[in-house]
Formats: C-alpha cells, sequence, structure tokens
C-alpha cells in the first residue's frame, strides 16, 4: 500500500499527462525503442549506452531488489493502468516530431527527461521453485557418487528463499580403489551415502548478463546458499562377511550457484555444494562381524562432500505480471 | 581395462555436457517466440549491445597465474606461472600458458603411508611379501615441476554482473583447447627401483633371467615430458579497463602413472601402466590487458 501512496506524486502526473498529450496528437513515430508490447531486455541496449556513453547496467537498485526499486520510484511515480498504453517518443526527444499545434504548449519531453527503470526480466517474489537436478562429488578420490535430487524453493523476496531439498546418490568406485588394493595391498575404508535431506537458505548477491556472439542478452545471477539436514551412509565392509551398519548424519551445506533464465518459467541452475558431516567409518582393526558392534567402535572423521550440481528450475506460477512503470 | 578411461572420459563426458547444455541452452535462450519472430523492428539488425567497451579485442594478456589440482589421486600440485595471450578479435585468441608447481601428498597418500610397512620384512625373497615399504611407494609417485598448455581460445560470451547491489563490474566467459604438455619427475634411486629386468630378459652371458614379479622395485616410468590434450574455461572478472580477475577451469590430458607402479596387473612396471589419464586443475590469476586504453564499439 505504501508504493499507491507515495508515487501519488504532481512529477508522475505531469509526465503522464505529458506522454498522453504525445500519444494523442503526434502521429506514430516509429522508434527505436522496444515495439509495443515487446518485454525489454535488460538495460543493455543503446539507449542507455547513448546516455552515459557506457556499456551500461543499470546501477540503479531495480534489479538486485525489486523491492527497494519499487521504494525509489515510489517517491515520484504512481502505479501506472498495466492497460494503458505506453507512450511513443520520439527518440531524439523532439515532443514536436508530429508537427502539432499542442505541442507548443506542452513542456518538452525527451528521453533524459524520463526516469526509465527497465524491469527486471525475471521476477521470482512469491513464486515457487521446483528443481530437479544432477550432482557429482568433486573431491573424493577413492568412491564418486552421483546424487539425482530434487529442491522445492519459495521466493520469499527477489533474492531470498527458502526451501528444502532431498537427494538419492548412486555410488561409484573410483581408480585408486582398486589401485590402493593391489598396488599397496590395502583395502581403503569406505562408506557409501544414500540419501539426504536439507532445508536451505538462498541469496542472491550477484546477478548479471551477457551477451553471447554479440547477438544475444542473457540474463544470470548467482545464488548463495546454506543450510541443514541430514545424509544417511552406509559403511562398504573391507571384508563381506562383515555386515554393514548405517549412519544418520546431521549435514550443514554451503554453496554457491549460478543460475541462467530462459524464459518465464525455466532456468537453467549450475553450481557447487559442499555438504559437511562428521562420518562413521569402519574401524580399522574391526573383528566383530555384528554391525551394530562395529558402529559403537568406529572411527569418526569430519568429511566435506563437494558436489557440482546441475538442474533445470521450474517457476510456479509459470508467469508473472509486473507492478512497477515500464 | 574398463577402469582404465573412467576418469578422463568422465571429465570428457561432463565438458561435452556441459558444452551441449550450453549449446541446447543458448539457442532455447535466444531463439525468438512466434510473435516475436514476427515483428521487425528498428533493432533488428543492429549488435545486441552498441558503445560496448572492447575489453578483450586487439590487445595482450599478460596474466599472472596459480593453480591446483582438485581431486588428485596421490599428489596434489600447486603451482604458479604465466599466462600470456593475444586476443586477435573479439572472439578469438591465442595464447599459452606454463606453470612451475609443487607437489604434495594427498589425505589418501598420507594414509596409506602411516600403514605401510617401513622396511621390507623378507628383502631376499619378493615372491613373500608384495607388499610396498613406505620408501618404495613414495618413490614411485611421480610430482609435475612443470606444465602448461598452447591453445587457442575463444570468448563467446561477454556481460555485466552486480554484486550486492554496489560493485559493477564486466566480465567474459572463455572457453580454450590446444596442446597440453607437462614435465613429470620422480625420485626412484637406484637403491630402491634396482630391477634392470622387470619383464625378465637375457643377461650379457645369453642366460635368462625370470621376472621376480615384484614391481615394487621396477625403475619407475612415470617421468619425462608429456604431451597431450588441453582443455580449459574460465571467467574474466575485469576490475578496471586493463586489469581482471581470471578465474579458471583447465584440464591437463596425457598420458601418466601417478602411482608409478603396476597398473595392469602383469607384476611388473612397464610402459603399458601409463594411460590417458585428465589432470584437473582451477586456478585464480590476475590478467593485465595492455595497452591499456580501450576502445568502443560504435
Amino acid at each position: 500500500m505504501r508504493r499507491f501512496n507515495t508515487l501519488l506524486s504532481p512529477t508522475f502526473f505531469s509526465s503522464i499527462f505529458a506522454a498522453a498529450l504525445i500519444t494523442l496528437w503526434a502521429p506514430p513515430v516509429q522508434t527505436a525503442h522496444a515495439q509495443p508490447g515487446e518485454e525489454p531486455e535488460m538495460t543493455f541496449d543503446e539507449d542507455e549506452a547513448d546516455e552515459d556513453s557506457e556499456m551500461t547496467f543499470d546501477e540503479e537498485p531495480e534489479e538486485g531488489n525489486e523491492d527497494l526499486g519499487d521504494e525509489d520510484l515510489g517517491d515520484e511515480d504512481p502505479e501506472p493502468d498495466p492497460d494503458e498504453p505506453e507512450p511513443e517518443l520520439d527518440p531524439d526527444g523532439d515532443s514536436n516530431a508530429g508537427g502539432s499545434a499542442m505541442a507548443d504548449d506542452v513542456e518538452k519531453v525527451a528521453w533524459q527527461d524520463i526516469v526509465v527503470v527497465v524491469r527486471k526480466p525475471f521476477l521470482k517474489i512469491n513464486r515457487m521453485e521446483l528443481v530437479p537436478s544432477w550432482g557429482v562429488t568433486m573431491n573424493d578420490n577413492i568412491v564418486r557418487h552421483f546424487a539425482f535430487s530434487a529442491a522445492f524453493n519459495y521466493y520469499l523476496t527477489d533474492v531470498l528463499a527458502v526451501g528444502l531439498e532431498g537427494q538419492y546418490f548412486v555410488k561409484s568406485l573410483r581408480e585408486p580403489f582398486d589401485l590402493v588394493a593391489r598396488q599397496a595391498r590395502r583395502l581403503p575404508t569406505v562408506n557409501k551415502y544414500n540419501f539426504g535431506a536439507a532445508i536451505n537458505f538462498h541469496y542472491i548477491p550477484i546477478y548479471g548478463k551477457f551477451a553471447v556472439l554479440d547477438e544475444h542478452i542473457i540474463s544470470w545471477e548467482t545464488a548463495l546458499t546454506a543450510g541443514v539436514g541430514f545424509t544417511q551412509s552406509e559403511v562398504i565392509p573391507r571384508d563381506p562377511v562383515m555386515q554393514p551398519f548405517k549412519n544418520t548424519l546431521i549435514t550443514p551445506n554451503v554453496g554457491a550457484s549460478m543460475r541462467f533464465f530462459l524464459n518465464r518459467f525455466i532456468t537453467v541452475n549450475l553450481g557447487i555444494r559442499d555438504y559437511v558431516f562428521v562420518d562413521k567409518f569402519e574401524a580399522a582393526s574391526r573383528t566383530e562381524p555384528d554391525g551394530n558392534l562395529a558402529m559403537e567402535n568406529a572411527d569418526a572423521a569430519l568429511i566435506n562432500n563437494i558436489m557440482f550440481q546441475a538442474g533445470l528450475s521450474v517457476w510456479f506460477p509459470m508467469s508473472f505480471e509486473y507492478t512497477t512503470f515500464r | 581395462m574398463s577402469t582404465l578411461m573412467k576418469t578422463p572420459i568422465a571429465t570428457l563426458a561432463l565438458g561435452t555436457l556441459v558444452l551441449a547444455s550450453s549449446a541446447l541452452v543458448v539457442p532455447a535462450l535466444v531463439a525468438p517466440n512466434e510473435a516475436v519472430a514476427e515483428r521487425k523492428g528498428a533493432l533488428d539488425d543492429v549488435p545486441a549491445v552498441r558503445h560496448r567497451l572492447l575489453l578483450v579485442k586487439k590487445r595482450f594478456e599478460v596474466g599472472l597465474a596459480s593453480e591446483s589440482t582438485i581431486n588428485a589421486d596421490f599428489r596434489h600440485t600447486l603451482g604458479a606461472g604465466l599466462k600470456l595471450e593475444f586476443h586477435a578479435s573479439d572472439l578469438l585468441s591465442f595464447g599459452a600458458v606454463g606453470i612451475f608447481g609443487t607437489s604434495i601428498n594427498t589425505g589418501l597418500t598420507d594414509k596409506l603411508l602411516s600403514s605401510l610397512p617401513e622396511d621390507d620384512p623378507s628383502p631376499t625373497n619378493t615372491d613373500a611379501e608384495p607388499t610396498p615399504t613406505q620408501r618404495e611407494f613414495e618413490a614411485h609417485l611421480n610430482s609435475m615441476p612443470i606444465h602448461g598448455a598452447a591453445y587457442v581460445g575463444v570468448t563467446p560470451w561477454y556481460g555485466k554482473l552486480a554484486a550486492f547491489g554496489k560493485f559493477f563490474v564486466n566480465f567474459d566467459f572463455y572457453f580454450q583447447g590446444g596442446i597440453a604438455f607437462a614435465q613429470l619427475k620422480s625420485d626412484c634411486n637406484s637403491q630402491i627401483c634396482d630391477d634392470s629386468t622387470p619383464t625378465g630378459g637375457l643377461n650379457p652371458e645369453g642366460q635368462v633371467i625370470l621376472p621376480d614379479n615384484n614391481p615394487n622395485d621396477d625403475p619407475v616410468l612415470n617421468e619425462g615430458f608429456k604431451a597431450g590434450l588441453y582443455l580449459g574455461g574460465g571467467i574474466h572478472v575485469f576490475l578496471n579497463d586493463w586489469i581482471a580477475l581470471d578465474l579458471t577451469v583447465r584440464d591437463y590430458l596425457f598420458r601418466d602413472n601417478p602411482s608409478g607402479l603396476d597398473f595392469d596387473a602383469d607384476l611388473a612396471v612397464t610402459e603399458d601402466d601409463n594411460r590417458f589419464l585428465n589432470h584437473l586443475f582451477m586456478g585464480i590469476g590476475v590478467s593485465f590487458l595492455l595497452p591499456s586504453d580501450v576502445k568502443r564499439t560504435p
């Protein structure tokens, strides 16, 4: 509600009035600006470049924090009617382009006279994200785990989310597992991971956009993640006669990921996550076949299970509407 | 033998997956939908970005590089060196990187060494104890004091990012491919590696020498110059017009036998124990792009 109150400023009304007059009286002018109905890209375009001769990236807060952007705009600009057609302006800033006599009475309007905050290409606030993903261990030279995961995140703001994730692991013994046995005559002590789950918090401090081959612009962002959950690990006995035993481990995690925006409801995520836990391994001197007894005598060690993750996010609702002035 | 190629194939597969994903993702990202495709606007034939800073085009890149192996089996390599690159265009570049490295044992190696015997309990009977001693095992491990690559690079993506709403910087993604090289070294002296005929043979008198079936005293064959394939990628984060933070992932693929012991279970260390392995590094560096003046696109 605050936005509606503060946006009702005389400046905004005068701007709208001038723009409306131009729209009504001036003949249509083909401009270099976005076509009606076209979604603007992030401000990586010529309009800004013309303003400050910099490959501009709005240093206004609209992209990093939609709410903040609204507040800044809110001091001057009221909420427009979403159905209201947008004014077309002469890119040269000449409001007399149509040659109308009325234009003489209208305060001159040019691009530089209008505060334009290009809208974010993707809104996340109050949306849910379903993330099926795949991951692989990066830092274990004995056993590699592939993780098949699903996560569900809810965005409280455009930069803050809370979510749940679940993982199912599949192990793959690596080359040194065999080499150590054959070359050094030692059997490695190895645990495999069965599954895990966590509650996570996500914060998005970095956002950006890049051009592909100087033709297309893609938006992306970086998210930092921290959470806590559990992992179930299972001992792979060195001697098959021995019983395995399972551990349920409290598992904090931290990580970072990049998200690339495909459209309004699909993003591609790539990231690295460190799952930290104190695992219990089969004791080097184990003699007891019973798994419970072996667990009591297990050796503990701090483990950083660092995983590379790749996933595809599907967002719900699958579209969104802008509430800010275009 | 199926395990021989697991590591390089996995990495190549991962790289291929990433590239394939990019190939799929980028067209999906950039493909206009039907409605948009029908519109013809004034911006249709202009570049996506105008007045863009040409941060790499026609510039030399001189970089201080550092990198470390990821997930090495027996010895990590930590290194620092120099990167030289000429960006012939905004997209294409040619360069080389050379790294001087030092090695440290991985956790696996430390655990193994602590569990291996210090001395051979039956030195005269090699068949009785095939377990290597600490010195035998460690002496066969190799290190990588020098490595590098010559490559062709492409920089297809460039952009800007904002961090914490305060720091706005240019960046680009680049990919490299080329030839890798490495100088490998191991320290197995004649007291440890004293078997001159690991697979048997004939002595000067023409008598047959049977193999001792003990690879732990065989000479190492995992040292010397190696050449192979190089794949890399990374991000330049431009701190200003001519200084950039360089974050990289580099993979040097060449034939190697990091443990230096018998791999193919023929009880002798031979050339066949070398296999095509990937040596994956992550690095960080600082690049200086010269000349320091930067141009803009129209």
